[in-house]
């Protein structure tokens, strides 16, 4: 809650009034104050103007896409012990160690490591950045979600996508500037993955939803016109600028009036951006529409970038279920087929619009995987647990360092090793390639100067270009 | 004090002091973290422990760090200026120093930037320091033990000091208008009467008033306004709805939900006795001593009693939960901090948190504080225990709700006991090396398996909700458990089984890192700026909760009563005397009014503690009712600008829950009994049906109750599921029930214009409003008159009722011949998710028992053209702001 400002610095008395404003009286406002500026107000020149989060809910396992482990060959089925704090979590009966189903090469120029299962995205890898370093606090999927999306374990916390756009703005005033494209199954811990927490509403996440109405309550009921609401709206007008005249110092009341008038124009602009009508027919296979096992995916992509072309700041795509405890190589296998020809087609179509450079592309997942199973349904079945301790992630454009692999894990891809990072770190370097300071990026809520990395962290150097 | 001449020779100079009272205790709080705390760790090479080693400078700076007599170019001073790009000092914003600090940097310097040794320290502060040191248990660091306040940042820890009033005098207004004086700023008027008893009605019990009581009360409030105001102050009162209203601004700060949250978010099936109990004690008009030490305490109170056990569902309220997945020893921990918190907040006004990985930056909390505190949790165990059901409580809607979740769990054995004769019959040994799931299985069935028993164990856990049983707890061991999945029961020796926990600080807030013990206690400061009499924390198997709850409704603890009184005022006025209910420390808002806060606690404790008269004295004020309108506001902004004072009262938005209510009361809808367990609302359709994922599959499909009249309950009876928020109250800042909320936020979003104009939901409503208001028999001009009267608690203008007369008949007119035609409902859903075995969809049908005999509200169909015309006009009144903002 935000009753009282210790020092309130333009961006935040901005956005303090913009709680009771509405999304089009404060980019106007913004725009007024900014004088011409479209990209708000960045701390320091960033490359990234936008962000493309790809979620890869549940926890993609680093050992069988990025992270060759040929060393778990010799132990394949060997018995494995666990030690240590993670002992009461996942070390119930016989636990034994898996070698990954899938076989690896070095792709592209830079050599990075892959696996074959990702026919389009090995020919990228040169635009890619490949973290190995990353480490989070829990071995629990809501609160490791949490961590991820919102710094804080225990949720609450605003969304990364919200800390961005209330530090930059949105630059259309008829979309919000947070968008999020979930699965049409919604991720453990539900919507407050996407929560403005304790920022002003505006912030939060809007879900555009896979099926249904893309946005909740976006058109009124089965046979009400749009001539119906048209008057509707009228008779309102009419009885609230009665009311207003008695109140004219009372700005939350027109304020309100105006929202209504936005909604009423989404109802308009909304179904255009998800019409894919005038995309090429090459575009549309190449994201893999029409192939039923691609097309979910594809059009997730394919809206991401036609959302960030129309101004939205921050979209986050959900894809999964990654969490492959049995059946690794057909479990992983799908997932992988399911978003490999959309993600490769995104990033070569960001690329040759010339939006790459100055779109940061991000693909994680809340944690990596174990090198170990243990005993499933009475049998072996080769999967994985949760590693908070290791995992993969890659990052694209924005001002990241393409075609290399940063930070390592030990030799089963355990534990990271080199270049160990808190999640937390990575925080700050997201922000930072778009140009915004954790450390000034505060909001005061409940006593405290609450930033996206909870405590402050540092930028990881070795992922910037 | 003796001062021997050697060590005092010669004039503490300017520089000198500077140094020793702010200079010095600034590096050690802002600096020293990264510049000497750590000597291995030095940032920048730049160590600023001694003269020496700061003079020398770093990796970025040189001697330009101190240039001696010259602070302006010092880049030591520069620095903290945040103007030196990537050089901003200290790093984070949060840490910025003010203009005021970086000033005794650049003075210090100035003045030759002397740097006297510890001894000579020690003496300046004793001549010369400001600021007072506070006496607490003992801090992690020596500097943060002697560390001095700003008096004015203690308010909170000293005993009350309310002057005395004059004979006669109202004391809300004697200290207001005194204010308000001062500032030479004259208050508002007296309200209009509509305008106050709409605003009192909801304010009291957060529905409208009807229009008779609206007539009466303003020929009343015409002869004499005060006796007018306390009558139905009074009358409202002792409505239940009263205790509905304040127990809903209670459940907030507690953060009430009828599930546990995280990965399972299974159902808490008895928390609802809890939310029944605080409308109990709010309608009863319970000490709110007595309130605290039951909810913290009852169980030590006295075991026997329902009501004890009930209410200490208080202490479960957090998101919990233990899986298999998760680490007992850090659950567990999860557990003893927020209860720790939660404990702080809502009693003391205290984010205990900000103490757990160090002594607190800015308040007279020691971390030990924090863990002493913790301490007096370490030997509660959750429990849901036997507890007969009282009088009191609503036991209507048992039936149903038990045939629904029976009806939900024979479907989901149905299903269950169908697929594992088909698993059986099909199942073969997987083969060979690459076993990749062929087992002969679909891969749907298999996940199918999970999902279902997992719904399965929900459900039977649910058959709970109607037993009686109370979310509660006993003290005891701690016994580690594996997985939470249905009810905890008391064990028979609660000694017997598992480990005393051991009290002890732990290092970085981390449950591995144990370092010195502690026993158990409270905030000391409170205990020595507050005067307080030393009170005996018993630790072993001793009540530690009751001596903790004796300890905060103490009648000289100086927080308690503060507390909950400006919590009191801010439900009455829409903020507090100190601006942050939960924070009364010195990043927390100043009061006000700080005589009058203690005025109003000293009050409040010599009238038994009771909130009900606390209200009456509030409700006695000409404050009270003031108009939110002031015949000069330019006056007002320029002699208030902060709006401190009370010229004017604030107008408000209603909260998510005055709205819906307030939209099913116009319509006639609305069904006023009084607590029992939750009611399932309608809540938008698509969200209903949305698959979400749960530990091991999908969570069972959202299902309304069946019949009308338990759905439209207040809307503080719906099921609050953690999970699955109803985007109707979500969209209008109804707060998520993870963090405690001490105020509602009031945002102006589109989604909410949505969501008023366009919901089947509110089509439902209008349409009822509609008939309600046809059936009544008037002509059309004074059916449109009702309208207005039940909608907004007055007559239209005669331009409004003209207007309004012919958007009725135009819209009548555009649904004459129209055909609607009835809503299905069908008992079953095909959801399509993701199998986790295999990565690839999969699609099962859900069964709906709910809609077997759903029987719908008044729908379009039901209702001829006239009717729905007329609906159109009842959608644009709910939408009005008139509708929504009380003055």
């Amino acid at each position: 809650m935000n009753h009282s400002y210790a020092s309130l610095n333009r961006r935040e008395a901005l956005y303090g009034l913009g709680a009771g404003l509405g999304t089009v009286a404060l980019n106007s406002m913004l725009k007024a104050v900014e004088a011409g500026a479209t990209t708000g107000v960045a701390h320091h020149p960033a490359k990234a103007k936008r962000c493309i989060f790809l979620m890869m809910e549940g926890g993609p396992s680093h050992i069988d896409t990025f992270d060759p482990k040929p060393d778990l060959t010799k132990h394949h089925l060997k018995k494995f012990k666990r030690s240590g704090d993670m002992e009461s979590a996942m070390s119930s009966g016989d636990r034994y160690f898996v070698k990954s189903p899938f076989d690896f090469i070095k792709a592209g120029r830079s050599g990075a490591d892959i696996s074959t299962e990702w026919h389009y995205l090995k020919e990228m890898v040169d635009d890619m950045c490949f973290y190995r370093g990353a480490q989070v606090d829990s071995v629990n999927h809501p609160t490791a979600c949490y961590q991820l999306n919102t710094g804080n374990r225990f949720g609450g916390d605003p969304g990364i996508g919200a800390w961005v756009n209330y530090g930059l703005g949105t630059l259309n005033e008829n979309l919000p500037g947070f968008v999020v494209l979930p699965r049409t199954s919604y991720p453990q811990g539900g919507a407050a993955n996407w929560s403005n927490g304790f920022l002003p509403a505006n912030f939060q996440g809007t879900p555009l939803r896979p099926t249904g109405s893309p946005i909740l309550d976006l058109n009124p009921p089965q046979g009400v016109t749009r001539e119906r609401q048209r008057k509707n709206l009228d008779l309102m007008s009419t009885l609230n600028k009665e009311h207003l005249g008695h109140r004219p110092e009372r700005g939350e009341l027109e304020a309100r009036m105006n929202s209504y008038e936005l909604a009423y124009r989404m109802q308009m602009e909304v179904p255009g951006i998800l019409d894919f009508a005038g995309e090429r027919k090459s575009t549309l296979e190449a994201y893999g529409i029409g192939d039923a096992k691609t097309e979910a995916f594809g059009r997730k992509c394919l809206l991401a970038r036609r959302l960030v072309e129309q101004g939205v700041r921050f979209v986050q795509a959900y894809a999964g279920n990654w969490d492959s405890h049995d059946y690794i190589e057909r479990a992983h296998g799908s997932l992988i087929r399911s978003v490999d020809k959309p993600i490769a087609a995104l990033l070569g179509d960001l690329k040759e619009r010339g939006m790459l450079d100055d779109t940061l592309v991000v693909w994680c997942g809340e944690f990596g995987r174990t090198a170990d199973n243990g005993m499933r349904g009475g049998s072996t079945s080769y999967g994985r647990d949760h590693n908070p301790k290791a995992m993969t992630m890659w990052f694209a454009g924005g001002g990241t360092k393409a075609g290399h692999t940063i930070g390592a894990t030990d030799e089963i891809g355990a534990e990271a090793v080199e270049c160990v990072h808190h999640i937390r770190d990575v925080h700050v370097t997201l922000l930072h390639l778009l140009g915004l300071d954790d450390n000034k990026h505060t909001y005061y809520h409940a006593g405290r100067h609450k930033q996206l990395s909870q405590f402050g962290g540092q930028v990881i150097s070795e992922l910037l270009a | 004090m003796s001062l021997t001449s050697g060590l005092w020779a010669g004039e503490v100079t300017e520089g000198e002091k500077l140094f020793a009272l702010k200079v010095k205790p600034l590096f050690a709080e802002k600096c020293h973290a990264c510049h000497g705390d750590d000597p291995d760790k030095i940032k920048g090479d730049f160590n600023m422990l001694t003269r020496g080693a700061l003079f020398k400078g770093g990796d970025s700076f040189a001697e330009e760090v101190v240039i001696l007599g010259k602070g302006e170019e010092s880049f030591l001073y520069l620095v903290t200026t945040r103007k030196e790009k990537d050089f901003e000092m200290p790093p984070k914003e949060a840490d910025r120093l003010t203009e005021e600090e970086q000033g005794w940097i650049r003075d210090w310097i100035d003045h030759g930037a002397p740097w006297p040794d510890d001894k000579r320290i020690a003496l300046i502060e004793e001549k010369y320091a400001e600021g007072e040191v506070v006496a607490t248990s003992q801090a992690l660091s020596a500097d943060w033990q002697n560390r001095r306040y700003e008096t004015t940042q203690l308010w909170a820890y000293r005993p009350l000091n309310a002057p005395d009033v004059p004979a006669g005098k109202n004391p809300i207004d004697w200290f207001i208008d005194k204010k308000l004086a001062e500032a030479g700023l004259e208050a508002a008027p007296d309200a209009e009467a509509r305008h106050l008893i709409r605003r009192m009605s909801f304010n009291v019990t957060g529905l409208p008033p009807t229009p008779d009581r609206v007539k009466s009360f303003a020929s009343a409030y015409a002869k004499h306004p005060g006796d007018a105001v306390k009558a139905l102050a009074d009358e409202l009162m002792a409505t239940p709805q009263y205790g509905e209203q304040f127990a809903r601004h209670w459940l907030d700060v507690v953060r009430y939900a009828d599930s546990a949250g995280f990965a399972n978010d299974y159902t808490r099936p008895n928390a609802w006795r809890y939310r029944d109990y605080v409308v109990r004690a709010f309608n009863d008009d319970k000490p709110y001593n007595q309130f605290i030490r039951e909810q913290i305490a009852g169980d030590e109170i006295d075991p026997a009693d329902s009501e004890m056990l009930i209410a200490t569902g208080f202490l479960r309220m957090g998101p919990w939960e233990q899986t298999g997945m998760s680490v007992f020893k850090e659950t567990r921990q999860l557990w003893l901090d927020d209860v720790t918190d939660s404990v702080g907040q809502t009693f003391l006004a205290h984010a205990m948190q900000c103490a757990k990985c160090h002594d607190h930056k800015f308040d007279p909390v020691p971390t030990r504080d924090y863990y002493r505190m913790m301490a007096v949790f370490s030997t509660t165990q959750f429990s849901e225990r036997e507890a007969p059901f009282l009088e009191e409580e609503n036991r209507t809607g048992f039936a149903q709700s038990e045939e629904w979740v029976k009806a939900k769990i024979a479907g989901y054995q149905d299903q269950h006991a169908r697929l594992l004769a088909k698993v059986k019959a099909q199942k073969t040994q997987e083969s060979g090396e690459a076993k990749v799931g062929n087992n002969g299985l679909d891969p749907g069935d298999e996940a199918s398996m999970s999902r279902l028993s997992k719904n399965l164990s929900r459900h039977k856990w649910e058959l709970d909700r109607t037993r009686p049983i109370a979310f509660s707890v006993y003290t005891g061991n701690t016994i580690p458990v594996k997985s939470v999945s249905k009810r905890i029961l008391l064990p028979n020796q609660p000694w017997g089984k598992g480990t005393m926990e051991q009290d002890r600080i732990l290092a970085g807030g981390s449950a591995y890192s144990p370092t010195d013990p502690v026993t158990p206690g409270a905030l000391s400061a409170a205990q020595s700026l507050g005067r307080m009499e030393t009170h005996d924390f018993p630790a072993g198997r001793g009540s530690r909760r009751l001596a903790l709850a004796e300890w905060i409704s103490d009648r000289e603890n100086p927080l308690t009563a503060r507390v909950m009184v400006n919590r009191v005022w801010a439900w009455n006025f829409g903020k507090g005397i100190a601006g942050n209910p939960n924070n009364f420390g010195g990043t927390g808002a100043v009061p006000t009014h700080p005589e009058l806060l203690d005025y109003l606690a000293r009050w409040f404790m010599d009238n038994g503690w009771s909130v009900k008269k606390l209200n009456q004295l509030i409700a006695s004020s000409e404050l009270y009712r003031r108009s939110s309108r002031h015949p000069h506001p330019s006056q007002v902004r320029e002699r208030d600008a902060k709006g401190r004072l009370y010229a004017t009262l604030m107008p408000r938005r209603l909260t998510a829950e005055e709205l819906r209510d307030a939209i099913l009361w116009s319509s006639g809808e609305l069904n006023l009994q009084v607590g029992g367990i939750p009611a399932r609302p309608d809540i938008n359709t698509e969200v209903a049906l949305q698959p979400r994922q749960i530990m091991g599959g999908t969570a069972s499909v959202y299902e309304p109750d069946t019949k009308p009249e338990h759905r439209n309950r207040r809307s503080l009876y719906a099921e609050k599921v953690r999970g699955l928020r109803d985007p109707f109250l979500e969209t209008f800042n109804q707060p998520g029930p993870d963090k405690s909320c001490e105020l509602r936020e009031t945002s102006t979003v589109a989604p909410q214009s949505l969501t008023l104009f366009n919901t089947e939901e509110m089509q439902e409503r209008s349409v009822a409003f509609a008939a309600r208001l046809l059936a009544a028999g008037l002509n059309d001009l004074k059916t449109i008159d009702k309208a207005f009267e039940l909608a907004l608690g007055r007559m239209p203008s005669s331009s409004e009722r003209s207007t309004c007369l012919k958007h009725w008949q135009a819209a009548t007119q555009e649904e004459q011949g129209k055909i609607y035609k009835p809503k299905e409902f069908i008992n079953w859903t095909e959801r399509t998710v993701m199998a986790e075995k295999t990565g690839e969809p999969y699609s099962f049908i859900e069964f709906m028992p709910a809609f077997r005999n759903y029987e719908p509200d008044t729908q379009m169909a039901d209702v001829d053209a006239r009717t729905r015309g007329l609906s159109q006009v009842c959608l644009v009144l709910f939408n009005l702001n008139e509708f929504s903002y009380l003055d």
